[in-house]
């Protein structure tokens, strides 16, 4: 019996040395564009034009609250605040997004903060997705939303924005990215269980019109389909063009969650603060996710944010208010990389919103050769090209495509422009100099 | 069938924008009407919406209540610590996105003060991953590590969202009592063990992890070399994980010492040890912690940290950085904070002890952290009228709050559902608390007995 005893032991060891120590929904997701291309900024780049964050500095009344709290002499701020959200900044989310939705919000009920924006897309996938549901996503996509809907057990189902370049010649605009309705339509199957929109969107700067909304919107209520609306650059959009949020179309409030951040808002993407806005009935199970994952945030960063955003309501729609201010601000450095750009043969896709804007850089592959049968997409390794020889970091758009779909547009990066006059002043010496080697050559 | 005929209505409809307003309004109309919603929570977190902390935090908002409840710090942060976090405030840089696993000066301070702690040497970009506290820690590593058909064994009483954790994973709990040897004569959380052979059945070829928490939250147990071994030794038998809880690791009260259970033979491969910058420096707002492990584990954690919250605050890390830099420099110095914050909470502890004790209640002496256990059934309150389906220590809790405005945590929150009567006698106390409110604690004790129910 005891020989009998060790053996079955054994053989069970065996099998359990046998299987993978790691759990089955890391399957396929530990790969990560970030890792490596923010480890190649890092080694090679003079300008850095890659990873998605501002240069500039914070504004001051920004980290001048910081300061305040920290010398305010109350020292339980360095404690555990309210798990679901500290009670000054929820309120005050509150009042400014009640102002935005035209309907009143509990803060204790309708608000939850997290750890940047990206806990709270990881809670919402976490609390509404299960094993077989479908998530539509729309490419090019925050290339987060595809490894967490299949953490969750989840079908990603992409569905294409499509280039309409303008007949005249000009440079295209992300509004030339668009849906197609019909092919839209036939995405939402039974198994749907929610549709991820990202407006402004991230990489292509597309600021969602009314009407493309307002179809998203109507497949929603006829699939009783969840919207999840990723809304973090919902003040940066240019061109005195309106960011519309989904929550306010008829028959959305209750079938959508509102992510929004303070990293983008503010400028200050190294605080992670974050939030979800959207129903009780929604977000009672967000909550859920969240206090059996982080359960509290950090406190001293959201008490500054909420003094931030007291500061604007009262400045809400005044010049002097940051988010008057930043989109302004943003704007000119957007004209100034699109000419920038233009002027050295790359063709920049005019963003309406966000930080980024996507370029053309197909005039550029004589210096990148093609090579056949490679597995990795041509503006991957135009990428990591540039910046090694260049010194100038930018991000492939194939990092914001399925697998399926990575060869699909190959020929496009993505620039960050949130940068100080001087770095994307030096980002044009690096390309102008560029472009007099090519010509030369 | 409503569905059905909602469908084919739907169908029949162009895209002409009157007519999907005038049909939104209708869905929207039944939707409310008749239409239940579908959209329910997701398995995985079915049954986990309640927690012990909702109904007793609540508790601490009122400012006429003595809070010894949640593990919550009234002392201050040491002085050095919060003047590094107002130095990091005013470097723009420090405000942007770091390195995702950790901030390259935090990882490089927690290996180099681990590094002497363990004696081996810890890689800091492969072996460590910051987390939003210990408790992101704990969500990293079981998200990692643990799935449905795997069991993972918790000690009881444990840190309450092990529990919920391993669930949410899709695992199956197995729960041992920690029981007290002097047949429930305790004076101390030494008195509290293991039973070996207990211990031993609960191992199976299911068992992916067992979770230790030393010091243990909630009776102060500080495990022994010995019996660190013989979890040790079934882990290594069974080739079963250990995921170490250890974020009580510097608050060991004199005559007793704190013992990693990844420096025992065999271990290291195949533990992660969890800490925390909340419990190292009375800063629990931070919400800092970090995993430390072989490489072969702790990538599988970044796997997780990537896919949930990517970065962990900035300003943070570096300020927390800098701290541990201090410290690290004089580990061999009794000023050393990671030393001198259990000297002050010594004494805390054992005068909580005394009044407690004076009091006529039987208090658990820990020999770390910063919880006590206190047995009140020798107060023989009578709760029996309140609602019956409660149990005795959630009753006495919600009673002691009412009549004594002194609040506490009740013990059965830490149980599972086989337990909870063996521990529902006991309540949990905390004591990182400043003098004055130990003070405003000792006044109601003292009186308590003046007082009738």
């Amino acid at each position: 019996p005891h020989l009998k005893a060790s053996n079955s032991l054994s053989h069970s060891l065996q099998a359990k040395m046998s299987r993978p120590v790691q759990a089955r929904r890391l399957e396929g997701i530990d790969k990560n564009i970030w890792v490596e291309f923010v480890k190649l900024a890092a080694t090679y780049s003079k300008v850095n034009l890659g990873q998605g964050f501002p240069d500039f500095p914070a504004p001051d009344f920004l980290t001048e609250a910081f300061s305040r709290a920290l010398s305010g002499g109350n020292h339980m701020l360095h404690q555990y605040t309210r798990a679901f959200g500290h009670p000054p900044l929820v309120k005050v989310l509150a009042q400014f997004f009640e102002k935005l939705l035209g309907r009143d919000l509990d803060p204790m009920t309708n608000v939850m903060v997290t750890v940047g924006a990206y806990q709270a897309l990881f809670c919402c996938f976490q609390a509404l997705v299960d094993e077989g549901d479908e998530v539509i996503i729309i490419e090019p996509f925050f290339d987060c939303y595809e490894p967490m809907v299949k953490m969750a057990g989840g079908t990603p189902v992409f569905v294409p924005l499509r280039p309409n370049p303008p007949k005249d010649g000009k440079l295209m605009s992300s509004a030339d990215w668009q849906l197609d309705p019909a092919e839209l339509a036939s995405k939402f199957s039974e198994r749907t269980k929610a549709i991820v929109l990202n407006s402004p969107n991230n990489p292509l700067g597309k600021v969602f019109s009314r009407e493309e909304l307002g179809l998203i919107a109507e497949l929603c209520v006829k699939h009783d389909v969840l919207c999840i609306s990723d809304e973090v650059y919902e003040w940066l959009v240019y061109d005195g063009k309106q960011h519309i949020r989904m929550a306010s179309l008829q028959g959305m409030w209750d079938r959508t969650v509102i992510i929004g951040s303070a990293g983008k808002t503010f400028s200050a993407t190294g605080w992670k603060v974050g939030w979800v806005v959207g129903p009780d009935r929604l977000l009672k199970h967000v909550r859920t996710v969240h206090q059996n994952s982080v359960y509290h945030c950090a406190t001293i960063a959201q008490e500054a944010v909420a003094q931030g955003f007291q500061r604007e309501l009262m400045l809400y729609g005044k010049p002097e208010s940051y988010f008057v201010q930043l989109p302004k601000e943003l704007q000119q450095k957007r004209d100034w990389l699109v000419r920038s750009l233009d002027g050295v043969g790359m063709k920049p896709i005019i963003p309406e919103g966000t930080y980024f804007l996507v370029a053309d850089i197909s005039q550029f592959k004589s210096d990148v050769p093609d090579v056949p049968n490679s597995d990795e997409p041509y503006d991957h390794r135009f990428a990591k090209w540039m910046v090694k020889n260049k010194g100038l970091a930018a991000i492939p758009l194939s990092a914001f495509y399925s697998e399926a779909h990575k060869n699909n547009y190959t020929n496009f990066i993505r620039f960050c422009f949130a940068k100080e006059e001087a770095t994307l002043k030096a980002a044009n010496d690096i390309l102008q100099k560029w472009k007099q080697e090519k010509t030369s050559s | 069938m409503f569905l059905a005929s909602r469908n084919f209505c739907c169908r029949a409809i162009r895209t002409h924008q009157r007519r999907t307003d005038l049909l939104c309004r209708s869905i929207k109309h039944s939707t409310s009407a008749t239409m239940p919603f579908r959209h329910k929570n997701t398995r995985r977190i079915e049954g986990l919406d309640s927690n012990v902390w909702v109904e007793f935090t609540k508790v601490a908002a009122d400012p006429s209540i003595v809070n010894l409840g949640q593990g919550l710090p009234d002392i201050s942060p040491p002085s050095y610590v919060k003047e590094e976090l107002a130095k990091v405030a005013a470097v723009d840089r420090l405000n942007q996105y770091t390195r995702g696993f950790g901030h390259p000066s935090l990882v490089k301070a927690l290996s180099q003060v681990y590094e002497k702690v363990c004696g081996r040497k810890i890689d800091p970009l492969t072996d460590i991953l910051v987390t939003v506290g210990a408790y992101g820690s704990l969500f990293s590593t079981i998200q990692a590590l643990i799935e449905e058909g795997d069991e993972v064994i918790i000690i009881e009483p444990f840190y309450d969202c092990y529990e919920p954790m391993v669930k949410m994973a899709g695992a199956k709990p197995v729960f041992i009592p920690l029981r007290c040897k002097k047949d429930g004569n305790s004076a101390s959380s030494a008195d509290w063990v293991l039973d070996p052979a207990e211990l031993s059945n609960k191992f199976n070829s299911k068992t992916k992890a067992i979770i230790l928490n030393t010091p243990h939250n909630p009776i102060g147990k500080v495990f022994t070399q010995e019996e660190l071994q013989v979890i040790a030794d079934l882990c290594i038998k069974h080739d079963t994980l250990c995921i170490s809880d250890e974020v009580y690791e510097w608050l060991v009260y004199k005559g007793k010492k704190h013992i990693k259970i990844a420096t025992l033979p065999g271990m290291w491969e195949r533990t992660v040890t969890i800490g925390s910058a909340g419990k190292t420096y009375s800063v629990t707002g931070w919400k800092l912690g970090w995993s430390i492990g072989p490489e072969h584990l702790i990538k599988h954690l970044q796997v997780v940290h990537q896919n949930t919250l990517y970065t962990c605050p900035t300003p943070l890390q570096e300020a927390l950085a800098q701290a541990l830099w201090i410290d690290y420099r004089r580990m061999g110095d009794p000023d050393c904070y990671f030393y001198s914050l259990s000297r002050e909470l010594q004494s805390k502890r054992d005068r909580m002890a005394q009044l407690l004790k004076e009091a006529g209640l039987k208090p658990v002496i820990p020999d770390g952290g910063y919880f006590m256990i206190v047995d009140v059934s020798t107060l023989n309150v009578d709760l029996s009228d309140v609602d019956e389906k409660q149990p005795y220590d959630y009753k006495f809790v919600r009673w002691m709050i009412a009549s004594k405005k002194l609040s506490a945590i009740p013990l059965s929150a830490f149980c599972g559902p086989e337990t909870k009567k063996q521990f529902e006698k006991y309540i949990r106390f905390c004591f990182i608390k400043k003098d004055s409110t130990l003070d405003a604690a000792e006044v109601i004790l003292k009186n308590w007995n003046k007082q009738t129910g």
